[in-house]
């Protein structure tokens, strides 16, 4: 059956006018039909409440009371002025700054060390990705006890070697360091994988022509793997980045920004502000929806940044 | 019909699944028709929950045309659900909320004002413990019915004190030999700890720390309420005293995520904790005692945290019914047995007063009597108003920022009055 349209002597009878004929008949609505579903997901759940965030962050409102006044861009003047949302701007700047280099470089040694063909492998690659798809709280709980001052495995290890003993997260100055820890063995994997794939897609017969002509194992990575490596880098550096500033889900749970804040990053600050602090008649929604709004500014900003540039550094294979 | 058409139709018909049915229920009638059905959020869990379902089938069995329908919601995030719910329009009926987020829920459009209806006599207001009736009121306005009450205390492990060769606490007991106690019973190499401190800077690190701002004869904010008034030199002694026992002694273990101290002290690794009733079940493998809280110059007063029922009018006749099924709820006679089940401690005076039924309920759970006794040394309340979560953030820090030796009691105390000074301008 020549699938030509379809509604032809169903619902229409009466010849359409030629212009909604041919709507009804064309491609796009066939198209349209098939990514409904799915545009209505974005549309309810993202674009209706970034525009409601938006209007949000220009008013003095909380979540439970219903009364909304216009303020105009005194939501965002506070922002500079606000201490606490210094501490938290700097906190999440150095846990990026922490995060995305050390994921990637240990995910590349990681990713190194599985591209080979050796008994196990393939588990080995399953045990790298496992953290991954660990649940938040699941990883969460493990490192508080590992992590513990007094009882955890961490400090009774280190303890045999003579080092610490260490407070982690009960130390406001290493708080932020084991939340990194814990954060790049949480998504190793990830970037792992990401890695893997690209070192596979490196042609062999490069390295072992470079081999032949006498380049060192060192140089052999420097110059063919490592520039063929670049998408996959830069992949790995946006998204790092993008969700490194969006840090949340583990600070909620493991520290609740504390100890004294140094780990409160803007995300949580904005939850606290937002869920925890201002729901009655202090209607700091506003406000937390303004410094969304500056994260979010920033992030697109950042992204774009390093996009640019990308074009100059990054050796893109045809 | 061809596989396109198929294809749009489905489609329209998931459409209209996704706009339409969204009506249901969302409009109140203005006539009460037939059985009402009330929401009934609580966060009770084990035995506290196996005990209100109970309650709750002895109500409905009894009462056809008003059926209550529980929904368990986690009591340290029912602010925030209540939150969800009211931005979706349909607010529960009945919810349980924490006595500290009662100014929040205030603003909340439907809340159900109670001040007229607690003056009905079948009600008996007067009867609800006093420091939970302060609790429910909001700008002069009742706005919950007490649900639970809880104090502080001190419980001990008695092993722990013999092995050392302590005598037990006693009601006359200071804050001094307290230090000396958790002193005695620190040993780093058991890695035993005389006493454990929350250290999240929640609320919990601030209620643990107030009764001794109390007892000093400090407060938390000035007469008025306009100012911060725990930077007082009677706030800032009884600083000193936790920070002396975290930084010199040493002999607190630091819970930084507040979740850790009650294994511990179950595993004999803590000798002594400052905590409610509510621990006690937790307690299985210890023999412990309990024991009033120690006391600055013979004042040995605690704090209560209160929590609430509170009720949003829904329409069609629900308002009534909740509070008709409230007032059966908290009465003396379902007071008991819930205390009596779980180990509550009695909301009402005319139960706690009653020697016989608290005895009953210490050979339930042992202590639990000392806990209801203790009910009498609640003698202030945390005051209930907008810009309190700030303050409480502002104190928490400052707490556990001296517990840390991060920074002087005095400087810290200083700071977080400054913040609260700005969050009660900013609350107006």
């Amino acid at each position: 059956m020549p699938d030509d349209g379809g509604l032809n002597g169903s619902s229409v009878a009466a010849p359409a006018p030629g212009r909604l004929r041919r709507l009804l008949t064309s491609e796009h609505l066939s198209g349209w039909t098939f990514v409904l579903p799915a545009v209505i997901l974005i549309v309810v759940f993202g674009l209706i409440p970034i525009a409601w965030g938006l209007i949000l962050s220009f008013q003095k409102a909380g979540l439970i009371s219903p009364e909304r006044e216009w303020v105009g861009f005194e939501n965002y003047a506070r922002i500079a002025a606000d201490p606490k949302a210094r501490q938290a701007a700097v906190n999440t700047i150095v846990y990026t700054l922490l995060f995305v280099p050390i994921s990637i470089l240990a995910s590349l040694l990681v990713a190194h060390a599985l591209n080979r063909r050796i008994a196990l492998i393939r588990f080995y690659r399953l045990a790298v990705f496992i953290p991954v798809v660990t649940s938040t709280i699941a990883t969460g709980i493990m490192f508080l006890w590992l992590f513990d001052k007094n009882f955890g495995l961490a400090n009774w290890a280190l303890g045999k070697i003579g080092i610490g003993p260490f407070g982690f997260f009960e130390d406001p100055d290493q708080a932020m360091v084991s939340l990194v820890i814990m954060t790049v063995w949480g998504w190793l994997g990830f970037d792992t994988i990401i890695y893997l794939a690209a070192l596979q897609g490196v042609p062999p017969e490069l390295t072992e022509a470079a081999a032949i002509d006498g380049a060192s194992r060192w140089s052999s990575f420097w110059r063919i793997t490592w520039p063929m490596l670049g998408p996959a880098t830069l992949l790995l550096v946006v998204w790092s980045t993008i969700s490194a500033l969006q840090l949340f889900d583990e600070v909620f749970f493991v520290t609740h920004g504390g100890p004294l804040g140094r780990t409160s990053v803007v995300v949580f600050y904005v939850y606290r502000l937002a869920f925890e602090q201002g729901l009655g008649g202090l209607s700091l929604a506003g406000y937390a929806a303004a410094i969304a709004y500056v994260l979010f500014l920033v992030i697109l900003l950042l992204t774009l940044a390093q996009f640019w540039l990308a074009r100059r550094v990054v050796h893109y294979t045809s | 019909m061809t596989r396109r058409s198929l294809i749009l139709l489905v489609s329209l018909c998931l459409l209209a699944a996704c706009t339409g049915g969204s009506d249901d229920g969302g409009s109140p009638s203005a006539e009460p028709s037939g059985p009402v059905t009330l929401t009934f959020w609580h966060g009770y869990t084990d035995v506290e929950a196996d005990s209100l379902n109970a309650l709750l089938d002895e109500w409905n069995a009894d009462h056809p045309d008003i059926q209550v329908k529980p929904l368990f919601v986690n009591n340290d995030k029912a602010l925030q659900k209540l939150t969800v719910a009211l931005q979706g329009g349909e607010p529960p009926d009945i919810t349980y909320q924490y006595g500290s987020s009662l100014a929040s829920v205030a603003a909340a459009p439907g809340l159900v004002d109670l001040t007229d209806w607690v003056q009905t006599p079948d009600v008996d207001w007067e009867d609800f413990i006093p420091g939970a009736r302060e609790a429910a009121t909001v700008d002069g306005k009742v706005l919950g019915i007490p649900a639970l009450v809880d104090n502080l205390a001190l419980v001990y492990n008695k092993d722990l004190f013999d092995q050392a060769g302590l005598d037990y606490p006693t009601p006359d007991w200071t804050w001094d030999d307290l230090r000396a106690a958790a002193k005695a019973l620190t040993d780093p190499a058991e890695k035993r700890f005389g006493f454990a401190y929350p250290m999240d800077a929640s609320e919990d690190s601030v209620w643990h720390w107030d009764p001794l701002l109390w007892q000093k004869g400090g407060s938390i904010l000035t007469e008025d309420g306009s100012k911060a008034a725990f930077n007082s030199p009677e706030g800032v002694e009884a600083l000193e005293l936790f920070a002396g026992m975290a930084v010199d002694d040493r002999s607190v273990y630091l819970d930084i995520q507040n979740s850790a101290y009650t294994s511990l002290f179950n595993n004999g690794r803590i000798g002594m904790l400052e905590t409610g009733p509510w621990d006690l079940a937790s307690f299985p493998d210890v023999d412990y005692g309990v024991e009033i809280l120690p006391g600055f110059d013979g004042d040995h007063q605690t704090i209560a945290g209160p929590d609430m029922w509170c009720v949003f009018d829904n329409g069609g006749g629900k308002k009534e019914a909740a509070l008709e099924f409230l007032q059966w709820l908290t009465a003396a006679e379902q007071v008991q047995k819930e205390d009596l089940a779980t180990g509550h401690l009695p909301i009402r005076l005319s139960v706690a007063d009653d020697e016989a039924f608290v005895g009953q309920m210490a050979e339930a759970l042992p202590g639990v009597d000392v806990f209801a006794e203790n009910l009498q040394n609640v003698e202030q309340a945390r005051p209930v108003l907008d810009a309190y979560p700030q303050i409480s953030e502002a104190m928490g820090t400052a707490i556990v920022s001296a517990m840390l030796g991060e920074s002087e009691p005095k400087a810290a105390l200083d700071k977080a009055a400054q913040e609260s000074n700005d969050a009660l301008a900013l609350a107006g």
